[in-house]
């Protein structure tokens, strides 16, 4: 899947790959690419800036944390990154049932064609 | 890239690169620049992982992250607006504490018979005002850019917005705290003019040298025509 078809739901994304627990950025973007299996293409180094945002504005929280012996910056959801992503899920599936209700419409029983 | 010599290692080439290319707040972009260097590490060890040989992995990792020309634009748009936080920090925290020292320098110390000259008070008014308004411009762009981004988009010449006002008023400060201290000589309070003078320098330095800075990010691109917008 293209990366400009990707970039517009790009904050979804990366919430939904946090809401199991803290994720180091590499893991993140694994983590979104095992989920889509494999369909979604990331540019790996945009994620770090969209990941600062993210943190800027409050939605996810960081801080480095030894793995063996190199340290990695570690993100987990805030309450308000939660709540965030609650609100995605539901545009999101409002969104796919507006265009799926015309892409594929449903003929009610009877209907003239 | 630079041109990597034959014993250099391409990921620090490669994050030498990058860095080069951005400019912000030292530790923010210090950070920003680790974590490529642990993604990137992260991505190789993956790569020798599934059996590519080193250079491959390296090859392929960077081809994942996206060249320096393709990455620079994000990057520096977020280096740039946390040059302007750290440009209107620094307004909205020292330019209280100058025009409180202000108002003291002008009050303490004197008899209720004397007065600054005239001239000397309208200026000083003056800047005060131009102060007070770089102040609550500061404030409003450290909400701008932090929680009320959720939902408004932050204006792409903001950053510029706070560089000339960080810089107007340091600029203010440097000429009103002089010409106050000046005029207050006439039969003042040495110690607390001391005081005034060099917490104004200090301010001058701190708020003049990030709005510097903020004036730079602000001049580089920060929006890739190519690339569709959401949020901020």
């Amino acid at each position: 899947m293209r990366q400009d078809a990707v970039r517009g739901h790009l904050d979804g994304l990366l919430l939904a790959a946090l809401e199991q627990g803290p994720l180091h950025g590499y893991a993140i973007i694994t983590a979104v690419q095992q989920r889509s299996g494999g369909a979604l293409e990331l540019r790996t180094g945009t994620i770090y800036p969209a990941l600062n945002r993210l943190e800027r504005v409050g939605l996810l929280h960081s801080s480095w944390q030894s793995v063996g012996e190199r340290r990695k910056r570690c993100y987990e959801l805030t309450d308000a990154g939660r709540r965030t992503l609650d609100r995605e899920r539901t545009a999101w599936r409002e969104f796919t049932t507006a265009i799926g209700s015309v892409l594929n419409p449903v003929q009610a029983p009877g209907a003239a064609t | 890239m630079s041109a990597a010599g034959p014993r250099s290692d391409p990921v620090e080439d490669y994050v030498a690169s990058l860095s080069a290319a951005l400019h912000g707040p030292a530790r923010t972009k210090a950070r920003m620049v680790a974590e490529v260097r642990e993604g990137l590490t992260d991505a190789v060890s993956e790569h020798t992982r599934e059996g590519l040989p080193y250079q491959r992995a390296v090859s392929r990792a960077v081809r994942e992250f996206g060249t320096t020309d393709e990455l620079v634009v994000s990057w520096q748009r977020e280096l740039t607006i946390a040059q302007a936080r750290h440009t209107a920090r620094a307004v909205a925290l020292t330019l209280p504490f100058v025009i409180a020292c202000w108002y003291l320098v002008r009050n303490a110390g004197h008899g209720r018979t004397w007065q600054l000259p005239g001239t000397a008070q309208v200026m000083v008014a003056h800047l005060a005002g131009v102060a007070v308004c770089a102040a609550l411009l500061a404030a409003a762009t450290l909400a701008a850019t932090g929680t009320l981004a959720r939902w408004l988009p932050t204006p792409d010449r903001l950053p510029l917005v706070v560089a000339w006002a960080g810089t107007t008023a340091s600029v203010a400060m440097a000429v009103a705290t002089p010409a106050l201290a000046v005029a207050s000589a006439l039969g003042t309070n040495w110690a607390l003019m001391a005081f005034a003078g060099v917490l104004a320098a200090a301010s001058h330095a701190s708020v003049a040298g990030s709005a510097r800075s903020c004036r730079r990010c602000a001049r580089l691109p920060l929006v890739d025509p190519s690339a569709p917008r959401r949020g901020d």
